[in-house]
């Protein structure tokens, strides 16, 4: 066999065992994803619902009262929450989220003095590091965040920061999961709390169960147990924590579902690739064997 | 007489949303039962139990499958009243019929164990004081789900 298409032989060979790779990282994702998408589904109704008292709990309080709702006059400091995955092979996932990022620091807060990051997932660091932002603190993040108790150093952190006035806003920015095609990074305010009916954390898509929007207007009386200033300092870290926990379900199950369509895209792409380097060598092949027989003919011919 | 629309939410699962008489659930300021129509209240929660009682059902069907009472074990959250539906929003919360008592107990010991040995900071000290309380109250509700169990003849 000629060199040439002994070659390609080999390159057919090896764009095989990539595909198979690929494949088989496909439906490793596939199953993560499953996972991480009921997870998401389930924790959506809590945060809802947490969210949903906060927007009865505003419309009672003073929201001058309470530190965590007081909009700073100038924001000079935010920090940024990164929340990223801790593996590549997820096409521009993570770069996708950073240019977001940078994007709208520059664009809502054009103030803005220093942006500090922290980041969650070590593909999200090294971006930052590469970009040369400040980095402040990083955060070991599980491949699937059991629960809750995970966030709370995250949590903890941010609203101390947030207290002692080292910031003046805190965002979380993620990505969104809308359905395993579309995911949408986004940045969102975290501190001070912005009561509004929040349109993201996956809001477009799932249907919110309308639970009569009762207005809370109506009450003359609103009681609060052990007292007002007691069950906001305990409910609006609280707050804060479950808001960190969905985003960073949203971006696993983002992500997930990220690597799955980008390795279906390798493995599309690995058997086109075999198709091709098939029919050159079945050209090379033909063309050997006809040269072969050229010759041999050639060779009788002369003989005669 | 009216409903009271109860809905326990953890940020891992809906546990319950039901349509339901009455119910029992243990504030940091003590226990309260809420009845439909009560005064809009916000409150934060300690470890303890939940009871919910549920309507009679008129319809005979119904009656042989419904109990009229469920127990559930919670660990530290907030509820939300408003005069026809009630949100408790739970860290963690569990069915009784879904809780081991071994394994409850085991727990429970587990952490007293730790708290006796080593006295670390006060912010772990804290968390396994919390710990404790919450095994407690999963302990409290797993008995008396079983007592009640034996006493009616019910035991699925």
């Amino acid at each position: 066999m000629p060199q040439a298409s002994r070659d390609i032989q080999r390159r057919i060979k090896s764009v095989k065992n990539t595909k198979k790779i690929t494949k088989a990282m496909e439906l490793v994702s596939a199953a993560k994803m499953r996972k991480a998408v009921s997870k998401v589904l389930a924790s959506r109704s809590y945060s809802d619902l947490v969210w949903d008292t906060v927007l009865h709990l505003v419309k009672k309080v003073d929201t001058d009262k309470h530190l965590f709702f007081k909009e700073p006059k100038e924001v000079k400091k935010v920090a940024v929450i990164l929340v990223s995955t801790n593996r590549g092979l997820c096409g521009s996932f993570n770069a996708t989220l950073v240019n977001k990022v940078i994007e709208s620091i520059k664009i809502h807060h054009p103030g803005v003095i220093t942006t500090d990051v922290m980041t969650c997932g070590t593909k999200g660091r090294d971006e930052v590091r590469r970009r040369k932002i400040n980095l402040v603190a990083d955060f070991h993040k599980e491949d699937i965040t059991a629960n809750s108790e995970d966030i709370r150093p995250i949590s903890h952190m941010i609203t101390k920061d947030f207290i002692t006035g080292k910031y003046d806003k805190i965002f979380v920015a993620y990505t969104d999961f809308m359905s395993s095609l579309k995911q949408v990074p986004h940045v969102k305010q975290l501190l001070p709390i912005v009561p509004e009916i929040d349109e993201r954390l996956g809001h477009i898509n799932h249907d919110k169960d309308k639970v009569e929007n009762i207005s809370v207007d109506s009450f003359a009386e609103f009681i609060f147990e052990p007292g007002m200033e007691k069950v906001l300092d305990a409910f609006l870290p609280r707050l804060v924590e479950v808001q960190i926990y969905q985003a960073v379900l949203e971006s696993e199950a983002s992500e997930h579902s990220a690597r799955m369509f980008a390795m279906r895209n390798a493995t599309d792409a690995a058997g086109e690739m075999i198709d091709e380097l098939t029919l050159a060598y079945n050209q090379a092949r033909q063309a050997s064997i006809t040269s072969e027989i050229a010759e041999i003919a050639a060779g009788s011919a002369a003989l005669e | 007489m009216k409903d009271l629309k109860l809905k326990i939410v953890t940020p891992e699962k809906i546990l319950f949303e039901e349509k339901v008489s009455q119910v029992s659930i243990s504030t940091v300021m003590g226990e309260i039962t809420i009845l439909p129509n009560h005064i809009p209240l916000v409150s934060q929660l300690a470890s303890g139990e939940i009871v919910v009682k549920h309507n009679k059902k008129e319809d005979a069907s119904s009656i042989a499958l419904a109990k009229d009472e469920d127990l559930m074990a919670i660990s530290g959250g907030f509820v939300e009243v408003l005069p026809d539906q009630v949100v408790i929003l739970a860290d963690t919360a569990e069915r009784a019929e879904d809780i081991d008592e071994e394994r409850a107990e085991a727990a429970r010991q587990k952490a007293e164990e730790v708290l006796k040995t080593k006295l670390a900071d006060a912010e772990s000290f804290i968390m396994f004081r919390a710990q404790i309380e919450k095994e407690m109250a999963r302990l409290k509700v797993v008995r008396k789900y079983k007592k009640r169990g034996v006493r009616t003849g019910h035991n699925n």
